[in-house]
């Protein structure tokens, strides 16, 4: 009985004190909760789509009594295999985080203020539909800007967009990935996947696999590291995770990666090691690329890069001998130098001339799957040229994802057009761009912003209005072919019904959709346009199968060597790999890869570097209360040496200056990094208050940022910042 | 009901961990773990100095002994031992004088301020019952964790306690803990 007396004492106090609002109930009292029910517990199992980064994991949430309780991995989706990261673990955090958004909300003070009046969603759609109306009246459908990151609902934003009038949608790959892309297509019309599963040996230029979780490579590594004996040589300013666990380290000086392939290919060229057949068979340019590596001996690249030139003829070797089990890791965010792509393009060539192309244990184009369309009212394509200019100035570059920093450059000066209203969906500009100061100057451009989000971002704190979006644990969502090594579908359905006033992207766009005048094109529901994509998958009861499943994966082995017939052309201008590129060529660019010496930083000045850990990917995962509880201050990482030199103790708060912002923080001392680097982690020192984990703590990386990018693939150069740092 | 002895144990392969924190969200999903307490973690020990550097993770949590100290102290037998080897608190019986905690050699225990109990690592005997593997183990994404029955031979840790070399933590307390680390 006395038990029976402090369960229920213990409910309510848990529930009192969050004011009846039984959203906010930690999921930590459901035991008490529990207890004092009769009967069997009430408990489902939903298969579902992570979406707190973009691998796309699938989990099985557990309910009980209406609530997430847990995530567990589903074992049937191939690439995630039977595995759930901690952030994955953690987005039940993300449902029930009291800082999130809770109805839609009309900014009142000045912008970045934070006062905000909670208004309905007719209310909000009203506002927002008439401002749009406004800018388009006044400027034109191609002032307004939409901005956006992956995500399964993603379409319909970037569509409302399109039917607007707008030719400017911009995506997130400027910011990430966009170089090794472009570098990959256009020497292999596609961008393959890596078999790490089976490769026996590896090398990666700073890719920081195992705290940059992507499956399955992070869990195929690490079985090939520690229980299959592949070997893996590793490349980083740092010493992170992956640095720790790899047969070799190398603490390269920054930037020059480029050169340690260059040696790599002069060595197996000049030995002969290199896999004559496949390169007679299925490239094009192999002899000009024999006479453009004469010079990059290994002599020559240990000056540039720091690492011994036997060290680079012994890896050369060993690297061409264990073709084509053997592999350049080409890694995700490409967003380091302003040669960023002509040294993916340098990896790809390395890649293809010891022959591991569509091989067990090298680069394997992405098998994919057939899924269904929704057909859904075409509209007229917006006339205006792109803001950013993207024809001009980077030609060869995925039109659809824009260019991100150019666009911002270009908004500043007003040209060729300006931009007045800024749309934003799931994506935080303010810390996903580097030199937060000209995003402000950007914002304060604007006429008008909104922002759909699940939470309160930096970006949604500066906006007019925010539509708040259901999480993905309360969505249904379009269904996604991942493709792949083992590709799989994936469908994200809805777990819980959405526990605050929020609505998901697709009814949010329509409720804009209807005031612009614009509902034909959105006339359809979520159900119908899943079931569209259902009718088309190679799955037997397809829709019966992905609610039961989440996830439906070929059956079989991967096939290898599919495109190692005679006939295959790739999908490149001459249908061969393609070793020296004319394409690049006509571009005014380097028809291979030719090295320059990157800028060093001078004496009193160090290289910002960037990174990330395995529990924090994204900006908003700082602020999650299961995430955070590892760190809840970032630091600045800086070595010994240099630290004695400045007077700088390890803890103590710093400085740290670009030409573009200061920001201050702790130092951490540490001998784990270059002595000419520093390094800090993303995601911290927010201006949102509603991230009030991480509001004013440690600093945002973003603030200090410089302007840079590639000048091929426009994809930012987060890595050319030099810092001042002094004790605070 | 299945009346075989059972004796569950881990088998921990350290060097496969990459401290992502996979195991301790997931525990403190499965176990309602408040914020600030932790039924296992990951340890890390940094040496060495620029450029030779080496760090190594060690997942910990309670290594349910053979012969547990924090059974043993327990005045009112509150911490328990059930015949498969797992070591829980019953949690009516607990009266909160955390002598348990302090006999720990593991600091494996944290006092549940809400309860005013002694809280643990049950090695998720609810999932266990149920024929399914702790959370812990689960999750992670590069399968530290080996689960098992030491009284099935049979089994994968089995396999991995009569092939690969392993120790245990801190042998010398006599507790004879059940958490066998890979070398």
């Amino acid at each position: 009985m006395g038990t029976k007396l402090m369960d229920r004492r213990l409910f309510l106090k848990a529930t009192g004190a969050t004011a009846g609002a039984a959203a906010s109930l930690q999921v930590g009292c459901l035991s008490y909760f529990k207890k004092g029910r009769s009967g069997p517990v009430d408990r489902r199992e939903v298969p579902t789509t992570c979406e707190l980064c973009p691998n796309k994991c699938s989990a099985i949430a557990v309910v009980e009594y209406g609530l997430v309780k847990k995530l567990n991995p589903n074992p049937e989706n191939p690439k995630s295999r039977d595995m759930l990261c901690a952030r994955g673990n953690a987005a039940i955090k993300q449902v029930y985080d009291p800082d999130r958004l809770k109805q839609p909300m009309i900014r009142v003070g000045a912008r970045g203020e934070g006062k905000w009046k909670p208004v309905s969603w007719d209310e909000a759609f009203d506002f927002a539909a008439k401002k749009l109306a406004e800018v388009k009246e006044k400027h034109g459908p191609q002032a307004s800007l939409w901005s956006s990151t992956e995500g399964f609902q993603e379409v319909f934003f970037k569509n409302l967009g399109l039917a607007f009038g707008s030719p400017n949608t911009v995506r997130h790959p400027t910011l990430c990935l966009a170089s090794v892309n472009l570098a990959y297509s256009m020497t292999f019309g596609t961008v393959p996947s890596f078999d790490l599963l089976n490769s026996r040996y590896v090398i990666m230029s700073g890719a920081n696999r195992f705290e940059s979780i992507i499956t399955p490579d992070t869990m195929d590594l690490i079985g090939g590291v520690m229980e299959r004996k592949a070997k893996l040589i590793y490349l980083d300013p740092r010493f992170t995770v992956t640095a720790s666990k790899a047969d070799e380290w190398y603490p390269i000086k920054p930037g020059t990666d480029l050169a340690f392939i260059l040696a790599m290919i002069h060595v197996i060229i000049k030995e002969n090691r290199h896999s004559k057949d496949f390169v007679a068979a299925y490239t094009t340019g192999f002899d000009q690329l024999v006479e453009h590596v004469k010079p990059y001996t290994p002599e020559w690249a240990e000056k540039e890069t720091e690492i011994p030139a036997k060290d680079i003829l012994r890896i050369a070797r060993e690297f061409a001998d264990a073709a084509p089990r053997s592999l350049y890791y080409a890694g995700r965010r490409s967003s380091w130098y302003q040669n960023d792509f002509q040294m993916r393009r340098a990896q790809a060539i390395l890649n293809a001339i010891v022959g591991n192309w569509d091989q067990v244990g090298g680069m394997v184009p992405n098998a994919k799957l057939p899924k269904g369309e929704f057909l859904f009212m075409p509209w007229d394509e917006p006339k205006a040229p792109r803001v950013d200019e993207i024809d001009k100035h980077f030609p060869l570059a995925a039109k659809g994802d824009g260019v991100y920093l150019k666009l911002r450059e270009n908004v500043l000066a007003g040209t060729p057009y300006p931009i007045k209203a800024w749309m934003v969906y799931k994506q935080d500009p303010m810390n996903a761009m580097p030199d937060q100061a000209k995003t402000l100057k950007m914002i304060e451009g604007m006429d008008f912003i909104a922002v759909i989000d699940v939470a309160m971002s930096d970006m949604a704190w500066y906006a007019d209005v925010v539509f708040p979006e259901s999480a993905y644990l309360e969505r249904t969502d379009p269904v996604e072919v991942m493709a792949g090594i083992w590709p799989a579908v994936v469908y994200r359905q809805q777990v819980v019904k959405p526990i605050h006033d929020t609505k998901p992207n697709l009814e949010i766009v329509q409720g804009l959709a209807k005031r612009l005048g614009l509902s034909d094109y959105f006339d359809f529901t979520i159900e119908q346009w899943v079931d569209a994509e259902f009718k088309e998958l190679p799955i037997p009861m397809a829709a019966e199968h992905m609610k039961k499943h989440g996830v439906w994966a070929a059956s079989g082995q991967p096939s290898y060597g599919k495109t190692l017939t005679p006939d295959h052309r790739f999908v490149t201008k001459t249908g061969k790999i393609e070793i020296f590129s004319e394409r690049l060529k006509e571009a005014g660019q380097d028809p291979l890869p030719v090295y320059a010496s990157p800028v060093q930083p001078p004496n009193d000045r160090f290289r910002l570097i960037l990174g990330r850990v395995g529990y924090f990917t994204h900006a908003n995962q700082s602020n999650n209360v299961w995430l955070n509880e590892f760190m809840k201050e970032n630091d600045l990482w800086i070595n010994p040496k240099p630290a004695a030199r400045l007077g700088i103790a390890n803890g103590s708060t710093v400085s740290v200056t670009s030409s573009v912002g200061t920001v201050k923080l702790k130092a951490r001392v540490t001998e784990e990094i270059r002595p000419d680097c520093v390094f800090m982690l993303h995601g911290f020192g927010k201006k949102s208050k509603m991230q009030s984990l991480v509001y004013n703590v440690g600093a945002s990386d973003a603030v200090i940022l410089e302007t840079a990018w590639d000048k091929v693939s426009g994809n930012a150069a987060f890595h050319e910042t030099f810092v001042k740092v002094t004790n605070a | 009901m299945d009346i075989r002895k059972r004796r569950y144990a881990l088998v921990i392969d350290s060097r496969k961990c990459i401290n992502c924190k996979a195991c301790v969200v997931a525990c403190k999903a499965e176990n309602g773990v408040p914020i600030g307490n932790f039924r296992n973690w990951i340890t890390a020990d940094r040496q060495g100095e620029y450029p030779k550097l080496r760090i190594d993770f060690e997942p910990e949590q309670c290594h349910h002994c053979e012969h547990p100290s924090c059974v043993r102290v327990c005045p009112t037998g509150a911490s328990w031992q059930r015949k498969d080897g797992v070591v829980l608190v019953y949690a009516d019986d607990c009266i909160g004088c955390r002598y348990c905690m302090v006999a720990c050699p593991y600091d494996a225990r944290y006092f549940h301020e809400e309860s005013g109990t002694v809280h643990k690592c049950t090695l998720c005997s609810h999932r266990v019952d149920k024929g399914e593997v702790p959370a812990c183990v689960e999750t992670c994404p590069s399968k530290v964790r080996v689960f098992g029955d030491l009284e099935d031979p049979s089994s994968r840790l089995h396999e991995l306690l009569a092939t690969r070399r392993h120790h245990v933590k801190e042998p010398q307390t006599g507790n004879g803990p059940q958490l066998y680390y890979l070398l």
